[in-house]
């Protein structure tokens, strides 16, 4: 592995989140508001996903979304320097950021160069990863997001729990009280229809003053240098179209060959994601507005981050360079609908956020290397992901390298384990010495309690006290 | 009914947009009945030569409804609804329809301005039958083609707005048109 260079900003992983991953588990297991509303977005996502399967022809579709994303990594240097050259020649700057430090300054000193004061964002992974907003927050900009689900979570002041529907662990009431803090009124409706009507006219209001729109990319062309943003409300249009300046932030690996391929993965990824067949608004931007064109931004920046991506490629971890960021792995997995996307204390969770937070991060990053460990192995994620990404082995892969104390703990336990089992004299010590403990500590014929590692099984169980058991 | 625009009209439903089928001589009244019917009072049209072939100003402007030709001369309030009129729809005329998904391809030009159908609270489309193709494949291939300018934006619309961020249960009207309504031109 060539990724554990030094970064000036490591985090991929939230700065701020509080306890270790455990705690976050637990806490998180005790809610049981957020189990219900986990559970009807599982369910919805898995019925949806019978129906592409059915009607679509979904599953006939991933062979070649799979072939395309490995072909586009491949290729990523020569597509990236295409993708570059061809914004760059419809009148577009492009900007190729090493990290998030550099990304952000640059977005940050472009607004203070323009006097922005209010930016409009869409729905963003890529700068959710590079802490934009606290960093655009810092350079004393208003930031408003736009996408619903992820002004609720702004407005909540958390971070989102799912790629696709940040505040999917949130139900209508809660979303009503955020709205009426918001607004400093008790006058906001409670059903989902009104909601999104209210919701639809403060954020107008700021449309109407954004001089920035930020937006994330889905896909970047390189045949033409387009970037298409994939979306169903509006508000990427909005972000795109209203404010004077448009910055796209993408993620080094979205870089395709052409719109051949482009028109595959644009289907691909709505029936992934959201189990229909395609997205309602799908914008594909190609430089800022041209000559007597009325509307549409007059500058248009295109920042693509590498954030230790580069480094992957040729790795044993370059297959997750092909995520298309649908987020089917998050709901398709046990633990993620157990506990949410918030305890994993990372923009990205699930089985993909558990693999790429701490690769991207280096395996000793104390805030994500626990994250391989979320999962039963159970194999559901790589059965829904899309573009065939094998997560299961990735997984393992992933836990292989993490250099957690949990691990190395479970790692010298093991290896005493073997030692002493290894050879039949020590073998059969240790089954007298067991024997002989159960009978010591048995009450009528029962254990209740064992004693260091044990202690957490005899939480909940008991133990015959004479081994083996007999009648 | 060819195939494709038959192919077109249901994936249309299916994107709970709603459809219209008239010959050239009727699209524009049809297309400013259901305008009158859905209470709308001024229009944005674009400025693109299928709008007069069908004659769609005459038409709304019998039944009442204010038009505005693009580009317009107003300020980034009014464009987004919060200042003048609520109930106004954006015309815009789509360069392809694509059968399989019920998506319209939109090219921002200088006479189309590219929040014609997002800014507005209703979208109708006119859109030629013989311009409906089948799959996004091919509609993407003659958009992009080798030779052809790349359009600054071309957006891709699949039916009106929703949000299911409250709840996973899709709602309509979230930031774009909450109705959307195509007229299909038959020959
Ligand atoms: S790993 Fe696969 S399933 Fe998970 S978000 Fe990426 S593309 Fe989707």
């Amino acid at each position: 592995m060539s990724t554990r260079r030094r970064r000036r900003n490591p985090g991929v992983a939230y700065p701020d989140v509080t306890g270790t991953l455990r705690d976050r588990t637990v806490d998180a297991l005790r809610d049981p508001t957020l189990a219900d509303n986990l559970r009807t977005a599982g369910d919805s996502w898995g019925a949806g996903r019978e129906v592409m399967k059915r009607d679509f022809g979904f599953d006939e579709m991933r062979d070649r979304a799979r072939d395309i994303r490995r072909s586009n990594i491949r290729n990523m240097p020569a597509l990236l320097a295409e993708l570059q050259s061809n914004v760059r020649a419809n009148g577009g700057v492009v900007v190729r950021a090493a990290d998030a430090d550099e990304a952000c300054r640059y977005i940050t000193d472009l607004a203070r160069a323009r006097g922005a004061r209010v930016v409009a964002k869409s729905k963003s992974m890529a700068t959710e990863e590079i802490n934009l907003n606290e960093a655009m927050e810092h350079a004393g900009l208003e930031v408003v997001e736009t996408d619903l689900g992820e002004w609720i979570i702004q407005l909540a002041n958390e971070h989102p729990s799912h790629i696709i529907a940040p505040a999917v662990h949130l139900n209508r009431n809660q979303v009503a009280a955020l709205f009426r803090e918001e607004a400093g009124t008790d006058d906001v409706p409670t059903d989902r229809e009104g909601l999104v009507a209210h919701a639809r006219v403060r954020l107008r209001e700021k449309f109407a003053q954004a001089e920035i729109g930020i937006s994330g990319v889905n896909l970047g062309v390189a045949s033409t240098g387009t970037v298409c943003i994939v979306e169903n409300e509006g508000n990427a249009r909005l972000v795109t179209s209203q404010p004077r300046i448009h910055v796209a932030v993408m993620g080094m690996e979205r870089v395709i060959a052409d719109w051949d391929e482009a028109a595959h993965i644009l289907q691909v990824l709505p029936m992934a994601a959201i189990s229909q067949d395609a997205a309602n608004y799908v914008s594909l931007i190609t430089g800022p507005r041209r000559e007597g064109e009325t509307d549409g931004p007059e500058e248009f920046h295109l920042v693509i981050i590498d954030g230790g991506r580069g480094a992957l490629r040729g790795s044993e971890f370059e297959e997750v360079l092909s995520c298309i960021r649908c987020g089917a792995c998050l709901y398709s997995c046990p633990m993620w609908q157990n506990v949410g996307g918030q305890a994993y204390g990372s923009p990205y969770s699930g089985p993909i956020g558990a693999i790429i937070t701490p690769v991207l991060e280096g395996p000793s990053s104390p805030g994500s290397r626990d994250l391989p460990f979320m999962s039963t192995l159970c194999g559901a994620c790589g059965d829904a992901c899309p573009v065939g990404i094998p997560l299961p082995d990735l997984l393992v892969r992933a836990r292989a390298r993490s250099s957690s104390p949990a691990k190395r703990k479970a790692g010298l336990a093991f290896r005493v384990w073997s030692l002493l089992w290894r050879r039949g004299v020590t073998y059969r010590l240790t089954m007298i010495g067991w024997r002989l403990g159960l009978r010591i500590r048995g009450r009528g014929g029962w254990v209740h309690r064992l004693p260091g590692p044990g202690s957490g099984w005899s939480k909940v169980r008991d133990m015959p006290s004479k081994w083996p058991p007999r009648r | 009914m060819s195939t494709p625009v038959a192919q077109m009209v249901e994936s249309l439903a299916r994107r709970k947009a709603t459809v219209q089928l008239a010959g050239a001589a009727n699209a524009g009244r049809a297309a400013a009945g259901w305008m009158a019917d859905q209470g709308i009072v001024r229009a944005v049209l674009a400025d693109d030569p299928v709008v007069d072939a069908v004659g769609l100003e005459p038409a709304l402007r019998a039944a009442g409804i204010d038009v505005f030709r693009w580009p317009v001369a107003m300020g980034r309030r009014e464009v987004l609804g919060l200042e003048g009129p609520q109930d106004v729809c954006g015309v815009t005329v789509p360069t392809l329809g694509v059968a399989e998904r019920g998506t319209l391809v939109l090219e921002a030009s200088v006479g189309h301005g590219r929040g014609l159908d997002v800014t507005n609270r209703h979208h109708v489309s006119l859109l030629m039958a013989d311009r409906v193709v089948e799959t996004l494949g091919e509609a993407l291939a003659q958009t992009f083609a080798d030779g052809r300018p790349v359009p600054s934006a071309v957006s891709l619309v699949s039916g009106p707005s929703r949000s299911s961020d409250i709840e996973k249960i899709s709602t309509l009207g979230a930031h774009g048109a909450l109705t959307e309504h195509v007229v299909i031109i038959t020959p």
